[in-house]
């Protein structure tokens, strides 16, 4: 049984999520000049020196590895930004702050990637920190609610990495809920009742919603 | 006098055979450390003031014993020198090795640093100081002069002058700026000869007033800052020449020990010892505790101690009124830069100069506008007596007085800017995209779309880098120390050209050229005005250009070749190259009294040595030139002050049309720093208010802005397709006029035929949504006006169909009156162009063709009361239609059969418009009317002909029409 469910609600490893994160748009100053990309998902460019263009995080990254480019850090990842939203994460007990899906995933990605193009990587490394902190504590506090009759959990703007470290065990233990309180003894009912909302999110929704 | 004994512990081993060696010490800013070394041990040590128990940091880097120390005046940076010739820099106080900042072919044996900590003197027994920076540990410069080993070095606090003394005991006084010597003192120190532990100093008071420095007579003498006289000495009881000194913090107070193994301490200004010490070695060396009333000492054997409460309690401390000298100090040292700033000739201003102008100038100015504004006061008093006795005079200049009123505003606004404040001024010269000098930070000299010139002004050399925005494409450029101090700057793909305003009388006027990549090694160049001054450059391809203080325009080759000198009609403001085309503005005349500065542009190409054009600056009123440059396209434009974006059109006999507004942009809390421009947008650094420039770090990022016409709020609500409308308007105009130009050169314009086209169409969609717009506000003869601007028939035909939608048969009957009036001139015009051209036999046949189809004669009387869309057909020809002849004629007969069937519905939209008006108007005409709905399709050239069963009584025929593009 447990092995079963393990395959149901598959989990992401975060170099899988990192790889989703990718294709979020992020701008860039190039310092070459080359003709529009025409790509699967869109059309990016055309590249001018010292011109910012909205471009995937992979593409930003493999230009930067290369030299030709500087990527500029997103509004959220200034030190003030980031100092409101831990403020306000702080603060409110069960609310989380809108930050982008892939907040972990792009941080990350340009502190790799990009520290020279961070001002004060540093405090904002540690700002990101503390704020994933605080927001996995609250995930985690929030889901000490659960009791018998829950059948679904709503958590607005969580991100894609929170959503996935939480997914496996929220979704076996509403399952198992959801077979004690209905007492049904086929195992068939399992795959049916399953919440769908882990679904949703694991296709790319900021809401982890069970029906 | 009484007698104390100090306890001296070791810090550092005494050499070997027991024979004295030179030791120092050093306090850090905050007096928490001590920093002692040896010249007979290679380890520096650090103790900790507060735990002397504690074990000292050492630090071994150096692989002799280390002669000299000195730390930056912030404490965060310690530097060493050794015997073993290597100057090393150290993060201080965690005393991690930085850099070996230096070498030496000669042990080391003194160091400074300036009062920023910008700049480390070092000297030795080379010949010649090392001035080093810092910052990245180039040698700005090497003072030579002495003949002795240096043994002593001394920044003046005011970071002026560097005094040095030698081991002959000269003492020389450097001139930073410039690095020459300014006085010379033979002999006045001790002949130390080879004794390396005997160490000669000099130092400067506090305030940097005089420079004490020890005598020959077992004193120490002052000498003046700026004259070098003797002032006086301190003597008393020293049996043996001083060996060293030390002023207390706030200068009141001296500590000097002598080689008889005493160190007195001297109130310096009634020139009397208060307290002395014995040792049982010769001190080497003392410092001052920074804070509190203790002195640091270390003696010949590496023995060191602290001298605590060294001036009595009944005496002022050592310290006391530091804060007060210091800050009286700093103020002089402002009050004298500002001095410095305001003796630089105003009128030679360069930029740098222009900037600091102005921000020297701004507390004058205030006191003015408060005096002006009492004064207004005054007469606002006497208001009515006034205007009886004393009319119009007075009341001009109370106007100019109620102007001055706004003053502070503006002056805030202006500050960093070249405007004039008060009385209309005329605005300095100029290089576009350079940023004004401020201190301590790197300026752009030169910022366009190609790459950038940065400086940096450190102790009197700049350094200066070129980067390109691209940088695969540009060749990487070494960054440069200039000795010159170039202000002026101009950068293309090709090289960069610098120039500097003199300054004083040793320095001349300089201008340097700089190719990028050259076959030809060494091909910079450089030229020097006597009695005249570089005031603004330009560089084109092939070309330099430097305009000069005596009105000059000089043409030099790539090469350095003198081609052409020229004079000028006034003062330059600023000039700009483009390729062959040289654009410069000066001024015309002084300014008028409502501040607006009258300039002037003349453009020449320089390599058909002809002037292409010449006329006035249209600026906004009250504001001054910012930017000149040209578009990417070529097109001369600048932009001023007030953020008005102006680019020159041949139309209307040479104008200037506004382009951009920086006020009417969406964001009113951003300025806008022109870079460069091409046909469609333009390129700026923004930059958040009250910034009016970029800074050079962060790295700027270029934004890209759409044109926008200043338009009148118009009643119809449509203002970007207004805009839209006049910009692809004005675009087609350039096209076709560059068209035009390159006809008339014999060249081949088709490769803009598609340009042209690509933008009537543009042009046509945008009148369409125009003329929906103007239908929806009823504005009915304005659209009737725009159906007479569409380029395409197609066009109009679109427009009719939009207006039968909407259900205005009236216009939509105008519109066709207007689409058959149309096609007949432009039928009559190429009949026109048959008859007179050669080649008619193509053209001919396509006539013959379409009378064929169509052999009711045209009867354009008729067209008023047309009362349905008439047949059309519109081919547009390329140059080669030949080919298209036998395919157009099929297609033809297939439109012929088509027309019927493919055009249905259209049909019946447009006969049920052709009914209600022919209702309308009157019923002699079949409402009905059988047409051919055309395709047109340019790029293929496509003829159709649309040819019908013709009805009878019919006004209207199908008719060809061919348009020769």
């Amino acid at each position: 049984m447990a092995a079963q469910s393990c395959s149901q609600f598959h989990v992401f490893s975060a170099e899988e999520i990192e790889f989703i994160a990718e294709d979020e748009l992020i701008e860039i100053v190039p310092n070459m000049r080359m003709d529009q990309l025409n790509l699967i998902r869109g059309d990016f460019g055309p590249f001018l020196p010292q011109i910012a263009t909205e471009v995937p995080l992979w593409l930003a990254v493999a230009l930067k590895k290369r030299g030709k480019c500087r990527i500029r850090p997103p509004e959220w990842m200034s030190v003030e930004k980031l100092t409101q939203v831990l403020e306000a994460e702080r603060d409110s007990e069960k609310e989380f702050q809108v930050l982008p899906f892939h907040y972990v995933e792009i941080s990350r990605l340009l502190f790799d990637h990009a520290q020279d193009d961070i001002p004060d990587i540093y405090m904002v490394r540690s700002l990101m920190e503390d704020i994933r902190d605080v927001r996995f504590h609250k995930v985690e506090t929030s889901l000490e609610t659960f009791d018998g009759r829950t059948s679904a959990v709503q958590i607005r703007s969580l991100s894609a990495m929170e959503v996935n470290i939480v997914r496996p065990f929220v979704a076996r233990a509403l399952q198992a809920f959801q077979k004690l309180g209905n007492m049904v003894p086929e195992t068939d009912s399992v795959p049916s009742t399953r919440p769908q909302g882990t679904d949703k999110a694991a296709r790319g929704r900021r809401i982890l919603r069970g029906r | 006098m009484k007698v104390r004994t100090l306890k001296l512990r070791e810090a550092h081993k005494p050499a070997s055979n027991g024979s004295p060696s030179f030791c120092s010490v050093l306090w850090d800013q905050q007096a928490h450390h001590l920093v002692t070394a040896s010249s007979s041990d290679s380890a520096i040590s650090i103790h900790d003031s507060l735990l002397p128990s504690q074990a000292p940091k050492i630090l071994r880097h150096h692989r002799d014993g280390v002669t000299a120390l000195a730390i930056s005046p912030n404490s965060t940076c310690l530097a060493s020198g050794s015997v073993d010739h290597s100057v090393k820099l150290y993060k201080f106080p965690s005393g991690e090795f930085e850099t070996n900042i230096t070498r030496f072919t000669l042990p080391i044996r003194a160091l400074a640093f300036n009062k920023s900590g910008t700049m480390l003197a070092a000297a030795g027994d080379d010949e010649g100081i090392k001035l080093i920076n810092t910052i990245d540990g180039s040698i700005a410069r090497v003072l030579k002069g002495h003949k002795g080993s240096v043994i002593g070095l001394a920044f003046d606090p005011n970071g002026e002058y560097l005094a040095s003394v030698d081991s002959m005991g000269t003492v020389i006084y450097w001139e930073l700026q410039l690095g020459t010597t300014l006085h010379m003192l033979r002999g006045v120190a001790p002949n130390t000869g080879t004794d390396c532990s005997v160490m000669n100093v000099l130092s400067w008071s506090p305030d940097g007033e005089m420079l004490a420095v020890p005598g020959l007579r077992n004193d120490v003498v002052m000498y003046d800052r700026d004259t070098a006289e003797k002032l006086f000495s301190l003597r008393g009881d020293h049996l043996q020449p001083v060996c060293f000194l030390s002023w207390s913090p706030n200068g009141k107070y001296m500590a000097t020990s002598s080689l008889d193994r005493q160190v007195l301490i001297w109130d310096v200004e009634k020139k009397q010892d208060i307290d002395r010490q014995k040792f049982d070695e010769s001190i080497c060396s003392m410092a001052w505790k920074p804070i509190g009333n203790a002195l640091g000492v270390i003696d010949a054997m590496g023995k060191y101690g602290i001298w605590e409460s060294v001036i009595p309690s009944s005496m002022k401390s050592p310290t006391e009124g530091i804060s007060n000298s210091q800050s009286k100090n700093s103020n002089g040292l402002v009050f004298f830069e500002e001095e410095e700033k305001e003796e630089e000739p105003g009128p030679s201003g360069s930029l740098s100069d222009v900037g600091e102008d102005s921000f020297g100038e701004s507390p004058p100015s205030r006191k003015r506008l408060r005096k002006q504004s009492v004064t207004e006061e005054f007469w606002e008093d006497d208001d009515a007596f006034e205007e009886i006795s004393l009319p119009s005079k007075l009341k001009a200049q109370k106007t100019a007085a109620t102007k001055h009123k706004e003053g502070p505003d503006k002056v805030k606004e202006c500050v960093r800017n070249v405007t004039s404040l008060e009385r209309p001024k005329m605005q300095d010269a100029f290089q576009p995209g350079s940023t004004p000098a401020q201190p301590g930070k790197r300026r752009f000299l030169c910022y366009n779309m190609v790459g950038s010139i940065t400086t940096i002004e450190h102790e009197g050399y700049s350094h200066i880098e070129v980067d390109f925005h691209d940088t695969g494409r540009g060749p990487r450029v070494p960054s440069m120390t200039d000795h010159f101090g170039f202000t002026m700057a101009s950068l293309n793909e090709n090289g960069s050209v610098f120039a500097n305003p003199c300054k004083g009388e040793k320095s001349l006027s300089t201008l340097m050229y700089r190719p990028f990549c050259t076959w030809a090694n060494n091909s910079e160049w450089s030229m020097r005005f006597e009695g005249e001054e570089v005031k603004a450059v330009a560089l084109g391809t092939g070309w330099v250009a430097a305009i000069t203080s005596l009105h000059f325009l000089r043409i030099f080759t790539e090469g350095g070749l003198q081609r052409h000198v020229l004079s000028l009609d006034g003062p330059v403001v600023t000039a700009s190259g483009f390729r062959d085309q040289l654009a410069i503005v000066s001024h015309a005349s002084d300014c008028l009294p409502s501040n607006d500065q009258v300039l002037e542009y003349r453009v020449f190409n320089i390599s058909n040595s002809t002037q292409l054009l010449k006329g006035r600056l249209p600026l906004s009123p009250g504001s001054h030139l910012t930017w000149l440059g040209f578009s990417e396209e070529g097109l001369l434009s600048f932009y001023d002050s007030k953020g008005v974006l102006r680019v020159f059109t041949s139309q209307f006999g040479g104008s200037w049309v506004p382009l951009f507004s920086s006020n009417k942009a969406k964001k009113s809390d951003e300025n806008h720093w022109v870079v460069g421009l091409n046909a469609g947008n333009f390129f700026c650094i923004t930059c958040k208010k009250p910034d009016l420039f970029p800074q050079v770090m962060p790295k700027p990022i270029l934004s890209i802005l759409d044109f926008s016409f200043p338009l009148a709020s118009s009643d119809l609500g449509a203002d970007t397709l207004e805009n839209e409308f006049m910009l692809n308007s004005m675009r087609l105009s350039q096209i076709l006029e560059q068209m035009e130009e390159m006809t008339r050169a014999g060249l081949d314009a088709s490769s803009l035929d598609d340009d042209a086209y690509s933008i009537e169409t543009a042009q046509d969609k945008c009148i369409l949504r125009l003329i929906a717009s103007c239908c929806n506000s009823d504005k009915l003869v304005r659209a009737t006006e725009l159906v007479k601007l569409l380029s395409f028939a197609n066009s109009v035909r679109g427009a009719i169909k939009l207006v039968t939608a909407l259900k205005l048969p009236n216009l939509a009957e105008r519109f066709n009156t207007i689409l058959e009036e149309r096609l007949l001139k432009e039928k009559g015009e190429k009949d026109a162009t048959v008859t007179v051209n050669a080649k008619t036999d193509k053209y001919t046949a396509r006539d013959v063709l379409g009378s064929k189809a169509s052999p009711a004669p045209i009867i354009p009387s008729a067209s008023p009361h047309l009362s349905a869309p008439p047949l059309v057909k519109k081919a547009k020809l390329q140059d080669a239609a030949a080919p298209d002849k036998d395919n157009g004629v099929k297609v033809d007969a297939e439109d012929v059969n088509k027309s019927g069937e493919v055009n249905n519905d259209k049909l019946v939209e447009a006969k049920k418009a052709g009914k209600d008006a022919a209702e309308a108007k009157s019923k002699t005409h079949r409402p009905f009317n059988p047409f051919s709905k055309t395709k047109d399709d340019h790029e293929k050239g496509k003829s159709v002909a649309g040819a019908e069963n013709q009805p009878l009584q019919r006004p209207s025929n199908p008719f060809l029409k061919s348009k020769i593009k």
